[in-house]
């Protein structure tokens, strides 16, 4: 349907002269006596209805029901008349609900049967719908300021349901030529206002209602054109219940609305609580709930039943003994509210308060062959209660490939568990509309996508990449350095994870790290360390144009992270000596060990002043229901390169290397070959050492 | 998109093709067979995931093979295809819009490739007739364009276009593309009647609507959350979108760069309605794979293709679907301006699972329970936490301002039975008084509300009179306080049904009376 069509507006006329005040002779037994109670009492008179009473509650019945399927966008516009008309609501959507207008026409009141009938008439009220319909409601105009230059395209027109007791056909003819009338006037008018539009388009239902038992004065009359702006057609209507039945109908076709009928609702009876009795409930809603069955052709085979000599079509669905829950997601093609037709009846209600619990209803469509296809689902949301559409037909994406089967699909160690939990704490809620945010600046979704960014800097997505997010110790540090902003306190318990880590370090503590390649042992303790701290360093750079919070987060790790730069220079080289050497003499680089001994004594400072706040830090192994990480190797090949370069040793190496170490062993080696470097001995080392140059470059490439 | 072959079978397409350097002698029959079998061929190395079935007719017509990835089957039927006698089009069309339906009900996009000779019948049952009588036809014999569902119609024609101009076949098949709402295209064959023709042109179908990557069946984007991103081939490609034709008459497309905004629980998204579903399938785009773990250069030598290599490289889209499952969760993703979708894991079977996009309708409130998407922010924008410190709440549903007709106890007599029920609630609270003094009154505001707004005095004066007979018929050991409400409730209805603003007002409500048994006096 179109944003503004003729259901955009409609105006509810609705006659209050004398001759409204009329009883519509339907007589309501209200007192009903019970057979205990009934001996010698006189019971009440039966009491009936006007035919303004009848006019108003079945109005009311039209909006309720209007108000139930469409709560936005689709607006009434309720006019009473007699001697004058008097405006009830605006189109103003918060003017939009039965309780206002129950409230508005109660200050009406019923039509005075005393006043003068000369005076009164349905006209009045008619020209004000009229004007009504020009005046431009709030969609109006914001679709009109959003397009600007387009703004032509949106469209003005409406529709007014005027329930009246007309005299005659002439009358009937009046009234609409007096509507004719007043659009071309009221046009005129609006093409030089801003707060008005001309009416493109308007329909006039004239309802005429009478009393039981009286013969119309006025016949029914199907849609026609009265001019290019105007169509109007004429009900003529006995009061009462034949009323409510046209205006359902009516609702229905000016809405777009189709029946569906729930049967076999079991339900409990109030007498014999433990036996159940089925029910049926008739709902309605927008007709695409059905638009599977218009368009197969279905609707008239099964379950669609006429009623109301064929005025009236329901589809009949089937009640499924509740089977589904809520965290299934259902293939869903659509979703529209609904709304019982018999509001207050027990079966009505039953369904209604079952479905507000908050459980959701299968229903099956019965099906010629006998075979069951679960096609719709009535569920809640927020006390708005919906008919889901459920797919039902073959679906082109049946029996796809696995997603094991594509791309990184071999790959067993993703961060499963990580990700959920990184997910939770993404996870949206509504951020209530205030101009406070708007001046803020980003709307919620961005800022929700601007925590993504920030959260998603470094990421690493499997186990065996990182380090640091395998270590329970680097938790706290690691959850607060994403925040947009650091307070003092986050900052604290940021240094402390640092302090932490250097205990860690003091006391050799092993850390979650894979090992290289598949052979050997992995790297060393202090190698881990490193990998661990640059790691570290990386997540928390990515983060230091956050705020000077952040940066002092980094400048804590640098400062505490054991070697400065040069220092760890050197290391770097004296660790690779040690481990050639590990491997041909097992002995032991005392210079090196030295160091990081002095080092670690430097810091053991820092690390007694944070001793007591320390918690037990603690290594968390890779989570049980993660595969077993790839032996991969971490990010080392910076620095390995050179050896990696080289490639493997070949058996003819390693068998010479070794032959050549047990003969070196059975004579002394030749100096010169000693202090080679490249197997070039350099000559006349003595007058260097005696210019007391120092030795220990070229001691760093002899063995 | 599934496709239908309707394959003329009719005896024209027997005519032999005249060919010098050609020793056998070809029909324009085998001719069709030829491109075809191309054509299966194409769709079975790029499109294993594609449905495809194959009609043959003519005067009638027939289901050959039903929807299938199954190319075999279908090249096998199209070589023991027999041939029978006239081209009766209409019919043919009817027979492959039950087909379509049957299988995929009526919002499945669906192409449908026509191959001919081009000689569409005479009389009666032709395409000429059928165009001829399209008008004044009843309800049940419409001529089968549009199709009821989305489609698109090519038309091979095993004939050059001179040989179809000469006649009005061409301006016949034109007239049918339009009646299908323009949505297609005719291919002729260009120059002699040969294999190496029939090729081209079945190549020129490959090229526009079966090639890959530009082609209609995959869309490429690049799926994003944050900084982890993946290359991802969307299948089947999402249909493009027309809202109110008449404000917003523009297609929208949905964007390359499909950027998730948050997270949210399935139960709280609670089988959202969706235009369509689309499978996410992460692709390996040729760039240099950078991180391959060194495990596997050292590994012996064997063949490693590039899919298994490819498998190896961690996927964010593994990563996601991987958690989506395990914590029950949906990414909210952007689509376009104002227009979003949800991605999940999507379980065929126990084994195979996927990642699955659901598209929204487009607009910037597609489900009333979540509110304007535009407003979903972080949780850590909330004072406190939304879903509770242990995940016991939740923020969502929303509620709507006004709460529906069946959620508030409404008042509707349109049948006599409901007000009959609403005064029997009255007399049964009052014969209870005082232990029902609330209830008695929440019931009689209720009614004199309804009374007041429906002008029904009348029921307000009836309902004085019960009330007050009620209290006539008190049994003496009734409690005092009992009668002294009835009949307060009885003046007070009176007077409101007078109709005087000072006690007839909507908004106001008969209090219980202030009596001095009222306060400590049920004991009595």
């Amino acid at each position: 349907m179109k944003m503004f069509s003729v259901s955009h507006k409609t105006a509810f006329v609705v006659d209050h002269c004398p001759y409204m005040a009329e009883s519509c002779r339907q007589q309501v037994e209200c007192d009903v006596l019970t057979k205990s109670r009934g001996q010698g009492m006189i019971p009440l008179a039966p009491v009936s209805k006007s035919l303004w009473t009848c006019a108003v509650e079945c109005s009311m019945e039209y909006c309720r029901i209007l108000y139930d399927v469409y709560p936005l966008k689709k607006l009434i516009n309720y006019i009473v008349s007699d001697s004058e008309f008097h405006i009830l609501n605006s189109w103003r959507q918060e003017d939009q609900s039965t309780h206002e207008l129950m409230s508005a026409l109660a200050a009406v009141g019923p039509p005075n049967p005393q006043e003068d009938p000369e005076c009164c008439s349905v006209l009045h009220g008619l020209v004000a719908a009229v004007e009504s319909l020009c005046k431009i409601t709030e969609y109006q105009h914001e679709a009109r300021t959003t397009l600007m230059d387009t703004a032509d395209r949106v469209a003005n027109r409406g529709r007014i349901i005027c329930l009246t007791n007309a005299k005659s056909d002439t009358h009937v003819r009046m009234l609409e030529d007096c509507v004719q009338e007043t659009i071309l006037e009221q046009n005129k008018m609006a093409a030089g206002s801003d707060r008005l539009m001309p009416i493109q388009q308007c329909e006039l239902v004239l309802v005429h209602i009478f009393p039981q038992g009286e013969d119309t004065l006025v016949s029914d009359r199907p849609k026609k054109e009265v001019s290019s702006l105007l169509t109007s057609e004429v009900h003529s209507v006995r009061a009462g219940r034949h009323l409510a039945t046209k205006l359902n109908i009516l609702v229905q076709q000016h809405f777009d609305l189709a029946s569906t009928t729930i049967t076999n609702i079991p339900m409990k009876e109030e007498q014999h609580a433990n036996t159940s009795a089925n029910y049926d409930v008739e709902l309605l809603h927008h007709r695409d709930a059905h638009l599977e069955f218009f368009k197969s052709g279905d609707l008239h085979m099964a379950g669609s039943t006429s009623r109301d000599s064929g005025l009236k079509e329901t589809v009949t669905l089937k009640w499924c003994t509740p089977r589904t829950n809520s965290v299934e997601l259902h293939y869903c093609t659509g979703a529209y509210r609904i709304s019982p037709t018999d509001v207050n009846s027990r079966p009505s209600s039953c369904l209604t308060n079952f479905l507000l619990n908050g459980r959701s209803v299968l229903l099956e469509q019965p099906r010629k062959s006998g075979s069951k296809v679960i096609s719709h689902m009535l569920s809640s949301h927020g006390g708005e209660i919906f008919l889901h559409v459920l797919n039902s037909t073959r679906s082109t994406l049946e029996d796809p490939p696995s997603i094991s089967e594509g791309c990184g699909g071999r790959v067993t160690d993703y961060r499963i568990t990580d990700f959920g939990e990184f997910m939770r704490e993404n996870r949206l809620t509504p951020v209530p509309e205030s101009p406070d945010t708007e001046a803020s600046g980003k709307p919620p979704a961005e800022r929700a996508k601007a925590q993504l960014e920030r959260y998603t800097r470094y990421w690493p997505m499997i186990i065996s990449q990182t380090t640091i997010f395998n270590m329970q110790a680097v938790v706290p540090l690691a959850n607060l350095i994403v925040k947009e902003s650091l307070s003092e306190e986050d900052l604290l318990t940021c240094q402390k994870t640092v302090y932490n880590l250097v205990d860690m370090e003091r006391k050799n503590d092993p850390l979650p790290i894979s090992t290289v390649g598949s052979r050997g042992k992995g790297p060393k303790r202090d190698e881990q360390y490193r990998i661990m701290w640059n790691e570290l360093e990386t997540l928390v750079k990515t983060h230091v144009a956050g705020s000077e919070r952040h940066q002092r987060v980094l400048d804590c790790i640098i400062a505490c992270r054991s070697k400065p730069p040069e220092e760890e220079e050197r290391k770097k080289r004296g660790r690779k000596r040690e481990d050639k050497e590990d491997k041909a003499e097992k002995s032991i680089n005392k210079d090196s060990e030295d160091k990081s001994w002095q080092e670690s004594e430097r810091l053991k400072g820092v690390v007694e002043r944070v001793k007591e706040e320390q918690g037990e830090s603690e290594v968390i192994k890779d989570s049980p229901d993660s595969p077993e990480p790839l032996n991969k190797k971490p990010r080392l090949e910076e620095i390995q390169l050179p050896e990696k370069a080289k490639g493997p040793v070949s058996l003819l190496t390693m068998w010479t290397n070794r032959i050549t170490v047990a003969n070196s062993r059975k004579h002394q080696e030749f100096a010169g070959r000693i202090s080679s470097v490249n197997n070039k001995a350099e000559l006349y080392q003595h007058l260097k050492d005696e210019n007391g140059m120092d030795l220990h470059e070229n001691g760093k490439a002899t063995r | 998109m599934p496709t239908v072959v309707l394959m003329d079978a009719s005896l024209s397409m027997t005519r032999p093709v005249s060919l010098e350097q050609c020793s056998e002698e070809l029909q324009r029959k085998n001719l069709a067979v030829a491109g075809l079998t191309m054509l299966f061929e194409h769709m079975a190395n790029n499109y294993r995931l594609e449905f495809t079935s194959l009609v043959a007719f003519s005067s009638l017509w027939e289901l050959l093979v039903p929807f299938t990835r199954d190319y075999n089957t279908l090249q096998e039927a199209l070589n023991n295809l027999e041939d029978y006698d006239k081209t009766c089009l209409e019919s043919a069309l009817h027979g492959v819009s039950n087909v379509v339906q049957q299988e995929w009900g009526h919002a499945c996009p669906t192409q449908v490739v026509l191959v001919t000779d081009g000689s569409l019948g005479i009389g009666k049952g032709s395409l000429r007739h059928s165009l001829q009588t399209l008008k004044g036809r009843p309800e049940d014999k419409k001529f089968p364009l549009p199709f009821p569902f989305p489609a698109k119609l090519f038309v091979m024609c095993i004939a050059n276009a001179e040989e179809l101009q000469m006649t009005d076949t061409m301006h016949n098949l034109e007239q049918l593309l339009q009646l299908n709402g323009g949505d297609g295209q005719i291919f002729t064959m260009e120059g002699q009647l040969c294999l190496k023709s029939v090729q081209s042109m079945f190549g020129r179908l490959i090229d526009e609507v079966y090639s890959p990557f530009h082609a209609a069946l995959y869309f490429p984007a690049v799926l994003r959350c944050g900084n982890l991103a993946s290359d991802v081939q969307v299948f089947p490609r999402p249909e493009p979108v027309f809202l109110d034709e008449e404000i917003d008459p523009m297609p929208r497309h949905i964007l390359t760069d499909l950027e998730i905004v948050g997270f949210i629980e399935i139960g709280d998204i609670s089988s959202p309605p969706v235009m369509s579903r689309h499978l996410v399938l992460p692709i390996a785009v040729n760039k240099e794979v950078d991180d391959v773990g060194p495990g596997t250069t050292e590994e012996p030598e064997e063949e490693t293709s590039a899919n298994q290599q490819a498998g190896k490289v961690p996927n964010f889209c593994v990563l996601l679907h991987g958690s989506l499952k395990v914590e029950g969760m949906v990414a909210l993703v952007q689509l376009g301006p104002e227009w979003y979708g949800m991605l999940y894991s999507q379980a065929d079977s126990k084994k195979k699972s996927n990642l699955m996009m659901s598209l929204f309708e487009p607009g910037p409130e597609p489900l009333p329970w979540l509110g304007k998407v535009s407003q979903l922010g972080p949780i850590s924008d909330a004072a406190e936490n939304p879903y509770g410190e242990d995940d016991s709440k939740s923020p969502f549903p929303l509620q709507p301002k006004i709460k529906r007709s069946y959620a508030q106890n409404v008042t509707v007599w349109i049948k006599a039975s409901g007000l009959q029920t609403d005064v029997q609630k009255i007399l049964r609270n009052a014969r209870k008084l005082p232990e029902k003094t609330q209830t008695f009154y929440k019931e009689l505001n209720r009614l004199r509300k309804a009374a007041l707004a429906f002008g029904f005095w009348e029921l307000l004066k009836g309902v004085a009179e019960l009330l007050e007979r009620e209290c006539t018929l008190l049994p003496d050991t009734a409690h005092p306080d009992a009668a002294f409400q009835l009949s307060h409730a009885a003046k007070q209805l009176k007077l409101a049904s007078t109709g005087d603003s000072q006690y007839a007002a909507f908004d106001q409500n008969i209090n219980p009376m202030h009596t001095d048994f009222s306060g400590g006096g049920a004991g009595m």
